[in-house]
């Protein structure tokens, strides 16, 4: 089945206008699973603005543009600079050893976070639902 | 299946949950060599495709490592 050539666009558009985006199942506020919402936990530590996208509105029409963009079709799938990085597993891997830190260009965060988040940590930008019309 | 796509990889693969849906592949393979993680895990992910694509795989956790 090929992907919806307008959520496709739309998924582009997004990746563009947001340096590191999240598609995830829920929201950061919500995850509605494990995986996902240990990304956001990830994120949330390095302290980096990303946006959200609930990709649960629009699963499998999502899945087909994914696989088309990214030869992925399983979430969360975190992109920073318009290239996939991974799902949960990847991402962990990387924040444990820095190289997540330094591909989002934050410091390395010093284990768990234990202390007060600092002012203005993070800022998630829930992005709008992406439609799919008349499908 | 893994263990079939990637010849003289070395495979363990744990079922999380005792469901059999859940599961974990840690996967050693030369195969690996070279390539990005997320290209080790599309590598796992195609030996499975099949049964992640039929539902009876609901979430597989991949940790590889280039042997």
């Amino acid at each position: 089945m090929p992907a919806n050539p307008e959520l496709k666009q739309k998924v582009e558009e997004v990746l563009h206008e947001n340096r590191v985006l999240l598609f995830m199942k829920g929201t950061p506020e919500m995850p509605r699973c494990g995986f996902s919402m240990r990304v956001v936990g990830v994120l949330e530590q390095m302290g980096t603005e990303y946006g959200a996208i609930d990709v649960l509105p629009i699963l499998d029409p999502l899945r087909e543009v994914t696989g088309e963009i990214a030869d992925w079709r399983t979430f969360p799938q975190l992109y920073v600079n318009g290239e996939l990085v991974g799902g949960c597993d990847i991402v962990e891997e990387m924040a444990e050893s820095g190289e997540l830190a330094e591909l989002l260009g934050v410091e390395q965060p010093e284990g768990a976070a234990a202390q007060a988040e600092p002012e203005g940590a993070s800022n998630p930008q829930q992005s709008p639902p992406l439609q799919v019309d008349g499908t | 299946m893994i263990a079939e796509a990637l010849p003289g990889a070395e495979v363990e693969v744990i079922d999380e949950t005792g469901g059999g849906d859940h599961l974990r592949a840690i996967v050693r393979a030369p195969q690996f060599e070279g390539k990005s993680r997320i290209d080790q895990h599309r590598m796992v992910r195609a030996a499975v495709q099949e049964r992640m694509d039929d539902g009876s795989i609901h979430a597989l956790s991949i940790q590889t490592t280039p042997a």
